[in-house]
């Protein structure tokens, strides 16, 4: 977060995030996640968070953790019954493919891309793909 | 012209869209039982759903979000998860009325057992939501639904005693031989089938597959407006059809034969096809509109990509749940349990479901966040509000009074 503007114009509490505040509970968890095209990828499950360890203290003047990626899948199921799953099964979208975040978080690539929406992939190619007009247009 | 047709046809859907198979029996059922002492709960319901279809419909214009996502949201994943379960369930046993209802129409046409038309208003059902354009479907449903205006006819024609009618409807309240319990069980059935949450996500997600904006808002509010109280109307024909002939003959109603009997009688068959052609229309629009429901809660809970406006291959998950819903449905009628008392319970249970659907679009509807100046004013809210403790009284005593009453017996 400390890129050269901040350096450069010091704001009144230097601890006052610059920009729109995002709480990430209230504006990211939960939130409906779109492609490149508009296109629905998944809901934010869950978020994993860089430079905070589960269960430690948080030492005052710590720096502040970031977002590292969304969660989903798995992930989703944890939240609801507990528990954790283990770093090699997560689905995660990385948070550097995020463009945007509104009441929908917009995603800078498209779906077809992500590990995240491999199911949809599996049944689209699978079972709906090989019924008859499943890859037209609505008539 | 084209603006005029426009509205006109949205309107007359709207009308022929509102009877569903939880409308068409449970009318026919209280106008039996009770005459028009319960016409009253319809008016009550119009209003009831107008107020929230035209709330859902603002919301998803403008935040361009459904209703699911919405209480996702707002419930968080757990809550959220637990609305879910509830209201898809209601909604499967809804379409599974729907499905038999189409079934007991064809039969009513063709006198061949139900059973062997399940499976075909199943495919039915499941080719028109795979190939089908979404406008397609909702305008030619809702236009031979119109055929339903056959009931009010059917009403004039029988000549009945108006002012004994008018008397009926301006005293509510039990009549001498039927327990108390039993005259509010069949107040909150009607106010359930009136009010069904379906008609929420089905016209939230509507208004995002036709890609409406803040622009098509008057439209959309004139179609609620005016094509659902009409639609009430045509309910309130039902029971009357009903409290003229078989309530003074004590005929119970049991299958859909005894729904159409007054319409037979008053216009031979002539009128009898009319009636039939709407209630195919009505349920199996109704079928369409479920089955759609069920699968847009699922995706928009879970964040899948959904829609008609999309090829079924880019919103596989969606379509697939669809298929598994409708499987079920005719799994459950298979079973050979009576598709009338199918329609019963889940009239009720959608009004236990109702507070689930009801409440988060009227918290929605007041958060700047998604609906900028288009908030809800404030007599819309007191409006709302009113609605909200009806609807959670309904909600609370419908499974007592299912219990108590033994399902209305």
């Amino acid at each position: 977060m400390n890129d050269e503007s901040a350096q450069r114009m010091p704001r009144p509490d230097p601890r006052a995030p610059r920009g729109r505040v995002l709480d990430a509970h209230l504006h990211l968890l939960d939130r409906q996640v779109l492609d490149r095209d508009g296109t629905p990828v998944t809901t934010i499950d869950d978020l994993e968070l860089d430079g905070i360890e589960l269960g430690a203290r948080i030492e005052p003047g710590s720096p502040a953790p970031s977002v590292a990626a969304i969660l989903t899948g798995p992930q989703l199921l944890m939240r609801i019954f507990g528990g954790h799953a283990p770093a090699a099964r997560r689905i995660s979208i990385p948070w550097k493919l995020v463009a945007s975040v509104g009441t929908t978080v917009r995603l800078g690539v498209g779906a077809d891309s992500l590990d995240a929406s491999w199911v949809e992939r599996w049944v689209s190619r699978h079972i709906i793909g090989r019924i008859p007009g499943g890859r037209h247009d609505p008539e | 012209m084209k603006k005029l047709f426009a509205v006109a046809l949205g309107i007359l859907t709207a009308i022929g869209g509102f009877v569903d198979i939880g409308d068409l029996v449970t009318n026919a059922v209280v106008g039996s039982r009770f005459g028009l002492g319960l016409a009253w709960v319809v008016l009550v319901g119009v209003v009831g759903i107008c107020v929230y279809a035209q709330m859902s419909g603002r919301v998803a214009a403008v935040s361009g979000r459904a209703t699911f996502e919405i209480i996702r949201e707002r419930l968080g994943p757990r809550a959220g998860l637990a609305n879910l379960a509830a209201s898809f369930l209601i909604n499967l046993l809804t379409v599974t009325a729907e499905i038999g209802g189409v079934a007991l129409a064809l039969q009513l046409a063709t006198s061949v057992d139900p059973m062997w038309w399940i499976p075909v208003a199943a495919f039915g059902v499941w080719i028109v939501i795979w190939r089908a354009r979404f406008d397609l479907l909702e305008n030619v449903t809702g236009l031979l639904g119109l055929t339903l205006i056959v009931f009010a006819v059917a009403l004039f024609m029988l000549s009945p005693d108006w002012g004994s009618l008018a008397d009926q409807a301006l005293r509510p309240g039990p009549p001498a031989d039927e327990p108390v319990a039993t005259y509010w069980f069949y107040a909150i059935a009607l106010f359930g089938a009136a009010m069904t949450p379906y008609e929420v996500f089905f016209f939230s997600s509507g208004a995002i597959e036709e890609k409406w904006t803040e622009k098509d808002l008057a439209k959309s509010r004139l179609n609620v407006l005016v094509g659902f109280p009409l639609g009430g109307l045509l309910s309130i024909a039902i029971a009357g059809c009903a409290a003229v002939v078989l309530l003074p003959a004590s005929i119970d109603v049991t299958s859909l034969s005894q729904v159409v009997l007054p319409v037979a009688e008053a216009g031979g068959k002539v009128a009898l096809s009319f009636a039939i052609v709407g209630i195919l229309a009505a349920t199996f629009g109704a079928a369409l509109e479920t089955t759609l429901s069920s699968g847009y809660t699922l995706a928009q809970y879970f964040g899948w990509s959904w829609g008609k406006f999309r090829r079924p291959a880019r919103a596989a998950r969606f379509h697939l749940a669809m298929i598994v819903c409708i499987l079920v449905a005719v799994a459950i009628l298979a079973t050979g349990v009576d598709p009338i008392l199918v329609t019963e319970y889940s009239v009720v249970f959608s009004a236990v479901a109702l507070p689930l659907t009801y409440l988060p679009i009227l918290i929605i509807a007041n958060d700047r966040e998604y609906m900028g100046d288009k908030v809800n004013g404030r007599g819309m809210n007191l409006v709302g509000t009113i609605y909200l403790v009806i609807i959670l009284v309904a909600a609370t005593a419908a499974i007592p009074l299912l219990i108590v009453t033994g399902a209305g017996a």
